[in-house]
């Protein structure tokens, strides 16, 4: 242990782990500002033109894109939260984890799934047509459209609303809603006065990552002929051939994006709700009875059917059709690649959050926050322009170690780290520390600070008190976010595709292969492997969540 | 205390397989054909094989298709020579490729699409694929004047009508689709599809920018519905008859029909190819090509694989999985292209629609083609 002596006077001062925190933070804002960089360059002749065409229709189309799916998901998550929190009944169990399934598919493959099956060749007009022997208008199947994309990215993001708000009612808003029923107030009112001011850190938590997917997809709105913001990044790149105007127009949204939650963040944290008691008892449930009963369990099943079960089927019968000639050995190894993948960077990831929320808990500045908004920006641009942000940084690594790799005798002058799959871990923990970070940061707001206090009060260290207390009192959220974080990375596109190293195939990218050829039929095998593996991760999650509760 | 130096072993532990994760990765693939020195034998054994050189090719590649990688395994039954692939979109890919500069482990670059094509020459990232055989193989309309790419397969981007609606006679040219007399009748996917960019580009090309522009205006006007889903998307759309005519390619006709879903089937029995501008300047031909990086390591094994590709065996294996048109004209085509005939194509200097193919984004930005 003689080894860790100097690992041990480093802990004595107390401002150790803002050191990491700090260092941790500018590693992983490297490629970012790379990218924001790019506000400060000359414009070139393009620029003109993309603002007079491109710019502010296509801003306002992102703009609608991302108040219509916000609300909703706010509307649907908050609602469904709350009766799984607060209600008993029927089929609650099973819908309190189902709820979280559509987030196992990819919001692409869903457009994809939900274009094919509303088509004139579609198994709906199919029906309608053959068996029914009624042809209706095209235009009432027209899902290929804005409201179409608003259904879509709501029906598949919502559950990020769903997990970090539910988890919150759960834990922590038992004592203020306990009071107010006691006090004889009606349950809406409860709802609507006590629930969602307290629950308004954990919903903007989880919409704040709604927003971040919406606004950096390109899959759902190119498939739809939507002219979004992001449409105007790969037109600029990938039409008019101008990185560096692309890169721009990334950063414009980068700052876009970080100044409005920084300004939600400073608004809020004039509101500060810590409990007066030091019980935190679950939230008891009151049984629903008769219509209210059966209209939430009704409301659930349409949900969950259109959520997850009809466009599962949809894939399940494609797959059946095709899986003879997509299906062979090689789905063994995309299965361990992605697993393997994933692990690696869900521990990377889930390290730099723990710390970077403790310490902006704890270190309590301005500096802070803006720190920790800022490793935020990862999630806010496209991946494929994330993804140049990354490669830049990894390729002058390897320029700067090119004497080290010499004298390791692996020849100078090579890319040894950009070949590696350190590259793309790098880039999955940048890309998604965002969302690991504030189901932390929800967990920490949730036990507030009263026992970190006490302990460092009693003479724990900063370290001590950490382990001691407050990672048994986040165990939820962190698992939490290793959850979410497995899940964005399993369905990750744009980074896996540029940053991997050769012969590294992912089930995503095996996905992206067929759909990317409008094969949507071939693509339902690799589709239905992800959401599988999204599935187990879920019930994973439920059953530890169930075997702490008891 | 205890539980932090668990901690701080676990981190250190998640490092060292992270590490060794990239060590292994990093270390296989990767031969230096050039230069054999000792430190690079002595850290041989590491290697998947660990019989000396393992012969291979890498391959950056945005054709994303089975047939691709079953001409791959064929290649390297026949030679011994293994083929890796890193798959991403084409700019993605030739970004890549500048930025990595002198070390760059890739030795082809493989896509579809002249334009990219011609955006990779032009950032300085190919060099010419000096072999006869290549150029015995592939006629010189399919080559880069410089040899820094040359095609290995061509799909037409065509006119196809409703059978029961429009008599082919109807038809002439991409030109005429623009006229009032198809108005409300017109289907075309997004103008974000490369295949819209490259068709534009090769007007700009042909007719000059201000009638490409007046055309791609008519073409806007004529939309039955705004713009959306793929190519097969258009036809089905015919098929529902919310339009009557689409511009689309000619492969995924072929694909729809070996659908294995009937009413796709359907729907592509009762639609008609049409190629247009025949008495006029060709129908648009969209190219998939393949360039030999500048800065390839393994230049020998690469030439191979384009030769391979660009032979009668590679050619006829790559048209009867999909359905694109071979360069080669050895090449045993499925029996649905020889059934729809030869017929006359844009004669156009392919690394012409990269240098357009700005001007046609900015057109089609301008005529509010979504």
């Amino acid at each position: 242990m003689n080894g860790f002596a100097w690992l041990r006077r480093l802990q004595r001062r107390s401002n150790t782990w803002m050191v990491i925190s700090v260092i941790g933070a500018l590693v992983a804002l490297l490629p970012s500002l790379y990218i924001l960089i790019g506000l400060f360059q000359k414009p070139n002749e393009n620029w003109q033109h993309i603002q007079q065409f491109m710019l502010k229709d296509y801003a306002l189309q992102s703009l609608w894109l991302v108040l219509g799916t916000g609300t909703l998901t706010v509307m649907i998550g908050v609602t469904l939260a709350w009766l799984v929190a607060a209600y008993e009944f029927p089929l609650r169990r099973l819908f309190s984890w189902a709820f979280v399934l559509p987030l196992a598919i990819p919001p692409y493959i869903a457009a994809y799934t939900y274009g094919s099956m509303l088509s004139y060749t579609g198994s709906v007009q199919v029906f309608m047509r053959n068996v029914l022997g009624w042809a209706p208008d095209q235009k009432y199947f027209d899902i290929m459209s804005m409201k179409g994309a608003i259904f879509v990215f709501t029906m598949f993001l919502f559950p990020y609303v769903y997990l970090i708000t539910r988890s919150f009612f759960e834990k922590q808003s038992a004592s203020f809603i306990e009071n107010a029923r006691l006090l004889g107030k009606n349950p809406l009112h409860i709802f609507f006065r006590v629930v969602l001011p307290l629950s308004q850190p954990a919903i903007m938590g989880g919409v704040s990552l709604v927003a971040f997917e919406v606004l950096n997809d390109f899959g759902v709105t190119k498939h739809f002929g939507i002219q979004s913001f992001t449409t105007a990044i790969f037109t600029t790149w990938f039409g008019m051939y101008d990185v560096d105007s692309a890169i721009r127009l990334a950063a414009w949204l980068m700052s876009v994006i970080i100044g409005v939650f920084l300004i939600e963040r400073l608004l809020r944290k004039r509101k500060k709700y810590n409990a007066s008691t030091s019980r935190t008892s679950p939230l008891s449930r009151r049984r629903l009875r008769g219509l209210p009963a059966w209209a939430a369990c009704g409301f659930g099943a349409v949900i969950v059917s259109l959520s997850f079960l009809i466009p599962v089927l949809q894939l399940i019968v494609w797959a059946a059709w095709t899986y003879r000639d997509v299906l062979n050995a090689k789905f063994a190894e995309l299965l361990v690649n992605t697993l393997s993948v994933s692990a690696l960077s869900i521990v990377a990831l889930m390290l730099h959050a723990v710390i970077a929320a403790n310490v902006n808990r704890t270190g309590r500045s301005l500096f802070t926050l803006v720190l920790s908004k800022l490793i935020s920006m990862g999630y806010s641009v496209p991946g494929a322009v994330l993804s140049i942000g990354v490669l830049a940084v990894f390729i002058s690594f390897d320029e700067q170690l090119s004497g080290v790799y010499g004298w390791l005798g692996l020849g100078e002058g090579k890319l040894v780290l950009s070949m590696s799959l350190a590259m793309l871990i790098f880039a999955y923990v940048i890309r998604f520390l965002a969302v690991g970070y504030n189901a932390v940061e929800a967990g920490f707001e949730k036990t507030g600070n009263r026992y970190t206090e006490a302990s460092r009060l009693l003479g724990f260290g900063m370290t001590r008190t950490f382990f001691k207390v407050d990672l048994p009192l986040i165990k939820g959220a962190v698992l939490t976010g290793c959850i979410l974080t497995f899940m964005e990375i399993v369905k990750e596109l744009p980074l896996t595709l540029l940053l991997r190293p050769f012969n590294f195939d992912t089930l995503a990218t095996k996905a992206y292969q067929y759909a990317s050829d409008e094969q949507i039929h071939q693509a339902s095998v690799p589709s239905l492997f992800i959401i599988g593996v999204g599935m187990v991760s879920v019930f994973f999650y439920h059953w530890l969540g169930e075997k702490n509760s008891q | 205390m205890k539980k932090v130096t668990i901690g701080i072993i676990l981190l250190v532990m998640a490092s060292l397989v992270l590490m060794t994760g990239c060590g292994s990765n990093a270390t296989n693939n990767t031969t230096e054909n050039s230069e054999p020195n000792a430190a690079n034998d002595a850290k041989k054994p590491e290697d998947t094989e660990g019989s000396g050189k393992e012969k291979v090719v890498n391959v950056f590649t945005a054709r994303h298709y089975d047939v691709d990688s079953l001409l791959y395994e064929e290649f390297t039954k026949q030679t011994g020579i293994k083929v890796n692939e890193i798959k991403g979109t084409a700019e993605e890919l030739v970004e890549r490729l500048k930025r990595e500069g002198e070390s760059s482990e890739a030795d082809l670059f493989v896509t579809v699409d002249g334009g990219v094509l011609n955006y990779a020459k032009q950032n300085d990232v190919l060099q010419p694929i000096e072999s006869e055989t290549v150029k015995q193989n592939v006629p010189e309309q399919w080559r880069d004047k410089d040899n820094n790419w040359v095609g290995v397969a061509t799909r037409a981007r065509v006119i196809v009508y409703a059978k029961d609606r429009v008599k082919p006679e109807e038809l002439s040219t991409y030109e005429d689709l623009a006229t009032d007399k198809w108005k409300g009748k017109l289907l075309a996917r997004s103008s974000t599809s490369l295949y819209n960019q490259s068709l534009v580009a090769s007007f700009v090309e042909l007719n000059g920018e201000q009638k490409t522009e007046e055309w791609a205006k008519g073409i806007v006007n004529n939309f039955a519905r705004g713009p959306e889903g793929g190519d097969r998307d258009q036809a089905k759309a015919i098929a529902a008859k919310v339009g009557d005519v689409a511009i689309m390619n000619t492969y995924y006709v072929g694909q729809m029909l070996n659908s294995k879903d009937a009413e796709e089937v359907k729907v592509a029995e009762n639609i008609g190819v049409f190629f247009p501008n025949q008495d006029t300047t060709g129908t648009h031909l969209n190219i998939s090509g393949v360039g030999l990086t500048k800065h390839t390591k393994n230049k020998e094994n690469a030439i191979k694989l384009i030769e391979f590709l660009t032979g009668k065996e590679g050619q006829t294996i790559l048209t009867q999985g999909s359905f694109e048109f071979p360069v080669n004209q050895a090449a045993e085509k499925p029996e649905l292209l020889t059934a729809w005939g030869e017929f006359k194509s844009q004669q156009i200097d392919y690394a012409k629609l990269g240098d357009h193919n700005k001007k046609a984004t900015e057109i089609l930005n301008k005529v509010g083609w979504k």
